[in-house]
């Protein structure tokens, strides 16, 4: 989706700035934060609890504005927009993956797919193809009539994947995705982040864990929320070769 | 976009379907008694129309009044009078009699048989249609001659004769004391409105018949009322109209006040019933309205439970690109159809009690389209309407608490 376009900006923070004001008590979040992500990326955040990495995810997934300082995502300065704004912003450009898969119930997996095409004002036949293409894409195209609870905690969280990518996004921004996974799911949705990297996708995952961030490409530190290392990973993990991801991202 | 939100409000409801029941029995309960009243109420209304256009709806009599004491002899009515009234007001007395009648039984070879003929004059077929089925009806010469001929009601000539062309054939009955040999000149039939049927029966065994009014004088000419039918092509203001000048005038050649007389009009009593019928409505109207009011308090108390459980999947939506009028969207839509599904049910339950009834009397129902469509659109308006501070709850919610609530 995004392969062309390898190596250009996606994510500029500059002197970026998040403080909370809970009345009584002022807390800085982020303190200057200066960062740049590129297209085709595949960036571990990483930090303990506190760290700042939270607030940070929040402020790239457009959930939350910054204090102060810029926030250029895909050359547009979204530090100032109203809430719909960022709505649309959050439909267009970033697919969230979170750590209890937070799909919704009573509803098959293949309309939880069609959720933000929905939110897009994507047309209902278009729609139903492309959930399909991205199940087919997570291996669960069979169990496309299934409702959520149906499925295992790793099939969950494919599912998820599947819905972030349902806008071409040119962000995956994914908050803890193996937290509520075993650690055979957890290797399975790390691979599947890793091919989809292979194929050009912009991928953030936001962890506390040194062997999830390990599948990444660069590694990011943060601590009482100051960016204290920005590191490129030499060696990630590699990924299994019998279980190919099937079908087109595109 | 709509019909995403109507799927995704059916699938909530019907995720909860005892919930949702359970709340929408108010509406159910409002709704279904506003549909019924109504309907009793406009299936009753067509009753009473079509009673008083069987017995005419310009029909009308004038007597001296019960509360006065000191009657005299020219407070009753001479037929000279009544021909007075049909030249001062002309066209607009479109029939008059004097309200007489004559009761009596009749023995035949096959039976005896209770009559009730009444006096009419000749042209009171213009006010009461019949349809003649053998010989003529009463003539002008019957009436002015004071000639004891009469038309018999069909069903009743059956009954004596054993055949329904009973022409030619005579009865005797006293008339003021006088036993009198009458010669049926023919047989008619009268159509019923069912409701007419099953007010009057079929089977109460009395028949009826018209004879000449003029026979049914007393020996001194005169009458207790004066009974007539005004134009039926007057307006009903006209009829008003017309029916205070008539009596103002009959109390003027009398020597009374106008308010001496008793004047009994159709049209004063359908405005009776109609004012009856009305009130009843609003009574009604108003239980509805409490109703349909607490039904819409507890669709906004479950909306707001809602709301509170769906908080996740509120953030969730939002993080996929929802904007706070989506959220609302959504919200009011599920509000509105819990409360439109309710009115529905509540306006099927009364159609269907209401056939029943209806059908358990014999009686056609009025039941108007239009009251449906206002019906479910109404607490269609009362979901909206009690939606709106849960859905703005929702739709305000900041997604990054939302997805954060457990």
């Amino acid at each position: 989706m995004t392969g062309g376009e390898a190596g250009r900006e996606l994510i500029r923070l500059q002197d970026l700035v998040k403080i909370y004001d809970t009345g009584s008590l002022r807390v800085l979040g982020l303190d200057r934060i200066n960062l740049r992500i590129s297209r085709g990326e595949f960036v571990a955040i990483m930090g303990h609890s506190g760290s700042g990495k939270s607030t940070l995810m929040n402020i790239l997934g457009c959930l939350d504005r910054p204090t102060l300082g810029h926030y250029y995502l895909d050359g547009t300065d979204v530090a100032e927009m109203t809430p719909d704004e960022l709505s649309a912003i959050r439909n267009r450009k970033i697919g969230f993956v979170f750590q209890s898969f937070n799909l919704i119930s009573r509803m098959t997996i293949e309309k939880n797919v069609e959720v933000p095409m929905i939110y897009g004002r994507v047309r209902p036949a278009e729609r139903k193809q492309r959930a399909r293409e991205l199940l087919e894409t997570v291996g669960l195209l069979s169990r496309m009539e299934h409702e959520p609870n149906e499925l295992s905690g790793g099939q969950r969280q494919r599912v998820a994947i599947a819905r972030a990518l349902a806008n071409r996004p040119p962000l995956l921004l994914a908050d803890e995705p193996t937290g509520n996974l075993d650690s055979q799911a957890s290797v399975e949705i790390m691979e599947l982040f890793a091919r989809l990297h292979q194929q050009g996708v912009t991928v953030v995952v936001v962890t506390h864990e040194e062997n999830i961030a390990a599948y990444t490409h660069r590694i990011i530190t943060f601590q009482d929320g100051r960016l204290i290392s920005d590191e490129i990973n030499e060696h990630p993990t590699p990924i299994s070769e019998h279980r190919g991801l099937s079908g087109r991202m595109s | 976009m709509l019909i995403e939100n109507m799927k995704m409000a059916l699938s909530a409801l019907r995720s909860n379907k005892m919930r949702s029941f359970l709340t929408m029995l108010g509406i159910i309960i409002g709704i279904g008694s506003v549909i019924a009243i109504t309907s009793i109420g406009d299936t009753m209304r067509r009753m009473f129309s079509d009673i008083y256009k069987d017995i005419g709806v310009t029909q009308g009599f004038i007597f001296i009044g019960y509360w006065i004491e000191d009657e005299r002899e020219s407070d009753y009515f001479t037929m000279d009078d009544i021909a007075r009234y049909k030249e001062v007001f002309g066209d607009r007395i479109a029939y008059a009699d004097a309200s007489a009648s004559l009761s009596g039984e009749i023995r035949t070879r096959l039976t005896k048989k209770k009559f009730e003929f009444t006096g009419i004059d000749y042209n009171y077929m213009d006010v009461q249609p019949v349809t003649v089925r053998y010989g003529r009806y009463l003539n002008q010469s019957d009436i002015r001659e004071q000639k004891p001929n009469c038309v018999m009601e069909a069903s009743a000539a059956r009954d004596l004769y054993g055949t329904e062309n009973a022409v030619g054939r005579t009865f005797r009955i006293p008339v003021n004391g006088t036993m009198t040999e009458f010669n049926i000149v023919g047989v008619y039939e009268k159509e019923q409105s069912a409701i007419q049927k099953l007010l009057m029966g079929t089977g109460n065994g009395t028949g009826y018949g018209y004879i000449p009014w003029t026979l049914l004088t007393h020996p001194n000419d005169t009458f207790y009322q004066y009974h007539y039918f005004a134009d039926p092509s007057m307006s009903e203001q006209e009829l008003t109209e017309f029916n205070r000048e008539l009596c103002a005038y009959i109390a003027r050649t009398k020597d009374r006040k106008p308010e001496d007389f008793y004047l009994q009009t159709a049209q004063s009593e359908m405005g009776q019933v109609d004012t009856m019928l009305g009130g009843v409505s609003a009574a009604v109207g108003g239980i509805a309205a409490i109703s349909l009011l607490v039904g819409g308090i507890g669709i906004m108390n479950i909306m707001l439970v809602s709301v509170t459980e769906r908080t996740r999947e509120i953030g969730t939506r939002k993080a996929l690109g929802a904007t706070t009028r989506d959220i609302l969207i959504q919200f009011l839509t599920e509000s509105a159809l819990l409360s439109a599904v309710g009115g529905l049910i509540g306006v099927t339950l009364a159609v269907g009690l209401v056939s029943l009834g209806g059908a358990a009397f014999g009686l056609p129902v009025t039941i108007k389209p239009g009251v449906i469509l206002m019906a479910v659109g109404f607490s269609a308006l009362v979901g909206i309407f009690f939606g709106i501070y849960p859905a703005r709850k929702a739709a305000e919610r900041d997604p990054i608490i939302a997805l954060r609530y457990e």
